[in-house]
């Protein structure tokens, strides 16, 4: 199909729905054929963002760019972007062809035309053969096909996903994620998609943009979001992750510096990387359950130990829910073998790399890095 | 949120078109009633005198407490039949319950004076029934007065208790009865601690409605109450012996009317408002089979009940075929009653559809694009504007009529003796219902279909065009059909608004009852019957409308 490759920016964007503030101070610039996602809890503006971009509400700052052309006061109508819904939006008094044909005939495509593009789309989407059924005889899979489709067939400047996923089950998501994924780069079209689900997020995109309190907090390719998280929301809210507070001490040399973690009387010395720690002297440190070490090695560094409260056991990662002196401590062990996952309530060790120690400030949440935050 | 841009779109004339119209034919009416309450009637300066006569003279204060005594009988012996008839239906298996159903619903959608006439035929003066109790030396109580009032009343409206109720029985979550039979309790405790109180919104919803519509029911008292007088016939009968001078004694009525009405209205609203425990379909109670004489008995007082409502009606249609010589019906059964619509009065006829059929166009478009911005766009303007669409619902049609005939017989909107004027009474009666319903449709309407449609390329009046307007469609035209037939009904307010050439079948009928002409009056009743059961059986064959919508008519 002959579909143009539009980037998008935006720039200074600024949203309020009466006194709240839903977006504010968002910068992007989505690149052309890219998979971008917009990641965020719910309530936290991404929603909002690509609904401002398709044109449903209005900025109250701040521009909107599809290649070269500024969109601010271009009506939705106009805009010739292809959303495809949460629930799904499927015309349910038409059939799956009308559906589809839906945009091309407002745009008063020749007939024969209309036709090919239909039948390509429904091909594109594995619904070919589906031309007349109605969408109440449909699964909620292939409903949201035909929405895929609809949004396609006008062959858009982008394609927006409004959380396309979240109504269907979970091993229908998983397989509808592959095919998005898979027909958005056959076609080369750029995408923004919203998800609250960090997983999805983190397979499905070439970028991310996680989003909260109306504001981007990172913007990254998802190996960067999840191993480099620039302050404290992003690494808590994509994959599991361990906090707590500890005591800032002397350079230990080498990048590395002395830390404690005090627990009711028991104090644990530690190593974390030093840099962006200067002139600190606490700090939150937090590490991700499948990063420590097993060890009942007395000499090695970081050492914890906890009483075991729980276990789960999810086939190829075992997860033991720990008491380290009152504080909930999660750790994974990977490829569990039989007799690997200890009784409950035994005394479980474990040691944290340094390089495997994330800092944050205690009071911004931002990462403690070279440079600062950010 | 659609179309995004702040400039004056088609919905921002349609909020002014609404404004229009609650403004000329809702406002300055009802003012010019207001303002007549409190004008001295040989000087025309304002004054209290109208309502001081009102609180300071029996005649008029007597009319108020007749109004409320009609009300709360009609609406007490509607609960007892009602109650029964709605419990058994819904818990218990009878045999042809969707025809009890049917037949409820015909009764209560009958012009609103066919039952009092059809108890005049059976148990006035001359009515055959009373004629045969007489000669087995049994004198019955005479009919004209409160006993006929509530006796059509109760057996008119019934319904609207029977099926609220009914409808509040059936969707209970079975779950609920059942935990409680678990935690021990027995059946008829579970009864009345638990179902009971979960359909007791239903019940005194059904019941306010009741009272409401036996309290503004003109029909009935005028052709059955006799001396017994009533607000809407007292002001009927004031402003045409007021109809020299200014009706300020009529307009006080009506203003008291509508306040009594008001309150009624307020209190349903209320209740209504409150949390309905009715819950998804998916655990129905049972419906349980009764055996042997339980079973009879279910079933005889099912049947007597709808028996006792629907007799008016079959009397009506066999009187209608009966042969009359003048006022008088004679031996025989011939056409001759329809012959003489058709060659006297066809225009009544045509009047009737023609009137109702442009009413219920006005009513459908405008109630739909209504509809839309109530339900869609509430910005300050509409939000303002969607109570004032209300006000009809408290306006009962007595108090309507002097309003449109007091403000409409002047410039700058002479209307008087016009077609449009009962036109406009049709519109503006039915139109908080067409908005309503229409604004419920759309509820239902997910908004994201519209949004497909615009970021489809789609401009909005588009959209609303292939999209919104199609999937509501069937409820659209199912709420039209329900106001084509309330309209074809409508006497109240067209009593006062009529001129000879704008004669409908309603007025017809009331005038022959009036003149003694039964004949006519039963054939025209037959007419309009017919029509009803027709619209009826459209809206649920082809629309697949169960009983609720036409209590919400």
């Amino acid at each position: 199909m002959g579909i143009l490759m539009t980037s998008i920016k935006i720039s200074n964007l600024e949203k309020r729905f009466g006194d709240l503030l839903a977006l504010s101070d968002i910068n992007m610039h989505i690149g052309e054929g890219e998979f971008f996602t917009l990641l965020g809890p719910s309530g936290c503006g991404k929603t909002t963002l690509l609904r401002t971009i398709a044109g449903f509400y209005r900025q109250d700052k701040g521009d909107i760019w599809l290649g070269d052309e500024l969109i601010n006061d271009v009506p939705a109508y106009k805009r010739n972007t292809g959303m495809v819904f949460q629930n799904y939006a499927v015309f349910p008094h038409m059939t799956v062809y009308e559906n589809v044909a839906y945009g091309l005939k407002v745009r008063k495509l020749p007939a024969k035309e209309i036709d090919t593009r239909v039948k390509k789309a429904l091909q594109n989407v594995h619904l070919a053969g589906y031309e007349d059924r109605t969408p109440d005889k449909l699964s909620g899979g292939q409903q949201q096909r035909v929405g895929l489709a609809r949004a396609m067939a006008i062959e858009p400047r982008v394609l927006l996903f409004d959380e396309p996923l979240s109504n269907l089950d979970a091993k229908l998501r998983v397989e509808m994620r592959d095919e998005i994924r898979a027909v958005q780069k056959s076609l080369g079209i750029t995408a923004v998609y919203v998800t609250h689900d960090q997983e999805e997020a983190l397979v499905i995109s070439d970028r991310i943009a996680v989003v909260n309190f109306g504001r981007i907090q990172q913007i990254g390719v998802p190996w960067e979001i999840y191993k480099n998280p620039s302050n404290r929301f992003v690494a808590t809210f994509v994959g599991k992750i361990n906090t707590f507070d500890i005591v800032l001490k002397e350079s230990a040399g080498n990048g590395l510096r002395h830390a404690e973690f005090r627990s009711g009387d028991q104090v644990v010395p530690f190593i974390v990387p030093a840099a962006g720690t200067e002139g600190r002297e606490e700090a939150v440190l937090a590490f991700r359950p499948e990063d420590v070490v097993e060890t009942s090695q007395a000499e090695s560094q970081n050492r914890l130990s906890g009483i075991l409260e729980a276990t789960s056991f999810l086939g190829t990662v075992a997860s033991l829910e720990l008491n380290v002196n009152g504080l909930n401590v999660v750790v994974e062990r990977h490829r569990p073998k039989q007799g690997d996952i200890p009784a409950v309530g035994s005394r479980v060790e474990f040691a944290v790399p340094a390089d495997a120690c994330l800092l944050f400030d205690k009071k911004t949440g931002d990462r403690l890095r070279e440079g600062g935050s950010r | 949120m659609i179309g995004g841009r702040k400039r004056a779109d088609i919905w921002t004339l349609i909020t002014l078109l609404g404004f229009a119209i609650v403004l000329v034919f809702l406002v300055y009416p009802l003012f010019d009633v207001f303002k007549y309450s409190f004008a001295d009637k040989e000087t025309g300066v304002p004054s209290f005198s109208n309502w001081v006569q009102f609180f300071s003279r029996t005649y008029y204060l007597r009319a108020f407490s007749h109004s409320i005594i009609v009300a709360l009988l009609t609406t007490f012996f509607s609960a007892v039949l009602g109650i029964p008839l709605a419990f058994f239906t819904s818990r218990y298996r009878i045999r042809g319950s969707n025809m009890l159903n049917t037949l409820a619903v015909l009764a209560l959608l009958s012009p609103p004076f066919i039952g009092a006439y059809s108890w005049i035929t059976m148990l006035g003066r001359n009515g055959f029934l009373r004629n045969f109790f007489t000669s087995l030396g049994i004198n019955l109580p005479p009919i004209y007065g409160l006993l006929g009032i509530v006796l059509a009343d109760t057996l008119q409206y019934y319904p609207f208790i029977s099926l609220m109720l009914a409808g509040a029985l059936m969707t209970i979550d079975r779950s609920l009865e059942e935990a409680s039979e678990n935690l021990g309790a027995r059946s008829l405790k579970t009864f009345f601690s638990v179902t009971i109180p979960l359909v007791m919104p239903s019940l005194t919803g059904g019941a306010l409605i009741v009272f409401m519509m036996s309290l503004s029911n003109f029909g009935t008292p005028m052709i059955i109450g006799g001396n017994y007088l009533v607000l809407p016939t007292l002001a009927y009968n004031l402003y045409t012996s007021e109809i020299s001078e200014s009706p300020g004694m009529a307009s006080t009525v009506s203003i008291i009317l509508m306040m009594c009405a008001s309150v009624v209205i307020v209190l349903q609203q209320w209740v209504s408002s409150r949390r309905k425990y009715a819950s998804m379909l998916v655990n129905r109670p049972v419906v349980k089979k009764l055996k042997g004489i339980k079973s009879l008995a279910a079933h005889f007082i099912c049947y007597l009940i709808v028996a006792l409502s629907t007799l008016p009606l079959a009397i009506i249609v066999l009187y209608s075929f009966k042969n009359t010589s003048g006022p008088v019906f004679t031996k025989g059964f011939s056409l001759q009653s329809y012959k003489q619509i058709f060659f006297d009065v066809p225009k009544t006829v045509t009047n009737s559809f023609l009137y109702s059929l442009i009413a219920v166009l006005l009513i459908a478009s405008i109630g739909t694009v209504l509809g839309f911005i109530i339900a869609r766009k509430r910005n300050l303007a509409v939000r303002i504007l969607d109570p004032l669409l209300m006000i009809p619902y408290m306006v009962p049609g007595t108090v309507l009529g002097i309003g449109f005939i007091v403000a409409f017989n002047r410039k700058p909107l002479y209307l008087a003796g016009t077609a449009i004027i009962i036109i406009m009474t049709y519109f503006i009666r039915r139109l908080p219902y067409s908005v309503r319903s229409a604004a419920s449709i759309l509820k239902q309407i997910d908004p994201a279909l519209e949004e497909a449609g615009i970021n489809l390329g789609s401009p909005p009046g588009r959209t609303f065009r292939t999209i919104t307007l199609p999937l509501m469609q069937s409820g659209i035209i199912s709420g039209a059909i329900m106001s084509w037939v309330t309209s074809m009904n409508e006497l109240s307010a067209s009593i006062f608004l009529y001129v000879g050439k704008t004669m409908t079948m309603p007025i017809k009928i009331y005038l022959s009852v009036a003149d003694g002409y039964f004949g006519t009056a039963s054939a025209m009743s037959t007419i309009l019957l017919v029509v009803t059961g027709v619209a009826m059986f459209v809206v649920t064959k082809y629309f697949n409308r169960g009983s609720e919508t036409f209590i919400a008519a």
